[in-house]
């Protein structure tokens, strides 16, 4: 205890931890019914759910059991999705087959029971002329690949800035994918973040073969660029045969970036 | 250590950036791409022009202004900041003409925009202008000038240059297509610009705006039909230099 300039009496800090304070401690830990049901009911909210998105009727069958698939390609960020919409998914007939949308406290919407079909936060595709390309099983011979982007000033490296040439791809692998990278690998003490890191500890951990393709740009918003940056991709054994019109796609691409093109006035 | 020295732009870093800085040229890579080449007898300005909403109108949204008779510039990076910096040095160059009874030269109403620049990195309070500048005209002596300045308040001369975003892709295929013969003629210095534009524009001549600078004569602004017929013949030229490859090979 200590007692201030004011006269009022404060609680100073104590390395030595004697028993008083650890009973208060606890005390303090101890929740109330009320702080059970704030936690109860922000733990519903947050749940993640799958849909199909067309009917928004819950998806029952577990999306692991019905869509079992030796390759998963997850594309994070809206380069890497315009990537993967233009140039693999206009190959063949996907079908969507559900989506995760989920909630948490920095959504900007309130309303977590109504979200709207706009608001999915991952829609899962499958190739219906070859149902095993698709599905998040962890099956031992599935091949996993990720797509994302990351802002070049994140990329470090004791060469000057000045002299990358942006957008560049880097690689990161597990230890079970043979293959060849299409590019050179992320060096030190350069590191993945989020998702991306998420998904490839996972495959990892258990031993699915899975690449992480990481596109450095200096734009961040969708830019054709940046999105041919990923074209060295398309040449890897697993994507190889899922491409079929490069041209097209890049028609389609085109397409995709003047729906986008309205950009920001701050910067002319 | 860069969250530690990259808030106030008066505080250098232990290794002696400014951050600030560094992230103000950062601000300039969002701007769309500006050309600027120095032909013998004329300076070109080649811009990516934006598109607009739908009930926005057009011609507000100018990239290429003239500074005087005799010089304009283009510049990348915040509206709002080049808005300022134009108007500061067109009352400059005003000034300049009441005073000395001289137009400004080039290089001079470049130096003021670069140390009006350099002026807003060392004082507290402020943040640098987000934009980089080319500056193009011809002097009193009939000579053709370029110059370049960015956000740290340095400025240099060039013989052709780019800014704004993927303008590292334009330079490198200035500095492989620039030689006399390009620039020979005005309409091939126009031809070379218009060629660089389209390495990044994708969409062709509509999303293209050019303005040129001949000896003793004022800013002139193509029009969309004029673009759009430079653009047209630059193709033609790409497809008769690619036939001519292709036979050779043969």
């Amino acid at each position: 205890m200590a007692a201030t300039f004011f006269g009022e009496v404060v609680r100073a800090p104590c390395r030595a931890g004697t028993e008083d304070e650890e009973e208060e401690e606890e005390e303090g830990r101890r929740e109330t019914p009320e702080d059970g049901e704030v936690r109860q009911q922000l733990a519903r909210k947050r749940e993640v759910r799958f849909l199909r998105r067309q009917t928004k009727t819950t998806l029952e069958v577990s999306l692991l059991e019905k869509y079992p698939c030796s390759k998963f390609i997850i594309a994070i960020g809206n380069n890497a999705v315009a990537f993967l919409s233009s140039f693999i998914m206009n190959s063949g007939v996907w079908e969507e087959v559900g989506c995760a949308k989920l909630w948490n406290e920095w959504c900007r919407t309130v309303d977590t029971t109504h979200l709207s079909p706009t608001e999915a936060f991952c829609v899962f595709y499958h190739l219906k002329s070859n149902p095993s390309v698709f599905g998040s099983c962890p099956r031992k011979n599935m091949q996993v690949t990720i797509l994302t982007c990351r802002h070049v000033t994140d990329y470090k490296t004791s060469e000057s800035t000045s002299s990358l040439h942006t957008p560049f791809l880097k690689a990161l692998k597990t230890q079970n994918f043979r293959e060849p990278p299409c590019c050179s690998l992320l060096e030190q003490p350069n590191i993945v973040h989020d998702l991306p890191a998420a998904v490839l500890s996972y495959c990892q951990v258990w031993k699915i073969s899975a690449i992480l393709y990481l596109c450095y740009t200096d734009v961040m918003k969708l830019d054709l660029i940046t999105v041919e940056a990923f074209k060295p991709v398309l040449s890897s054994r697993s994507l190889k045969s899922l491409v079929k019109n490069i041209p097209q796609s890049t028609e389609i691409l085109k397409k995709l970036m003047t729906t986008n093109e309205i950009q920001s006035n701050i910067y002319t | 250590m860069a969250s530690q020295y990259d808030r106030a732009i008066t505080v250098f870093s232990p290794d002696g950036h400014l951050f600030q800085v560094e992230y103000a040229q950062e601000a300039v890579k969002k701007g769309s791409t500006v050309v600027g080449i120095r032909g013998t007898d004329i300076v070109v300005l080649g811009v990516e022009k934006k598109s607009v909403a739908k009930l926005q109108d057009e011609r507000i949204v100018r990239k290429i202004c003239a500074l005087d008779d005799h010089v304009c510039m283009a510049f990348a990076g915040l509206t709002a900041d080049a808005r300022v910096v134009i108007s500061r040095a067109r009352v400059e160059c005003q000034s300049h003409k009441l005073t000395v009874e001289d137009p400004v030269t080039v290089e001079y109403i470049t130096r003021f925009i670069a140390t009006l620049k350099q002026k807003y990195t060392q004082s507290n309070g402020r943040r640098p202008f987000g934009i980089s500048a080319l500056i193009v005209g011809f002097d009193n002596d009939g000579i053709s000038r370029l110059y370049q300045t960015d956000p740290s308040g340095t400025y240099h001369a060039w013989k052709a240059n780019a800014i704004g975003r993927s303008a590292k892709t334009v330079r490198e295929f200035l500095e492989k297509n620039y030689t006399e013969d390009a620039i020979a003629n005005d309409s091939e210095a126009i031809k070379l610009a218009i060629r660089a534009l389209l390495e990044v524009v994708q969409s062709g001549g509509k999303n293209i705006e050019l303005a040129i600078i001949r000896r003793k004569q004022p800013l002139k602004m193509f029009s969309a039909k004029e673009i759009e017929l430079q653009v047209n013949e630059t193709g033609k030229k790409k497809e008769e230099a690619k036939k001519k490859k292709s036979k050779k090979t043969a």
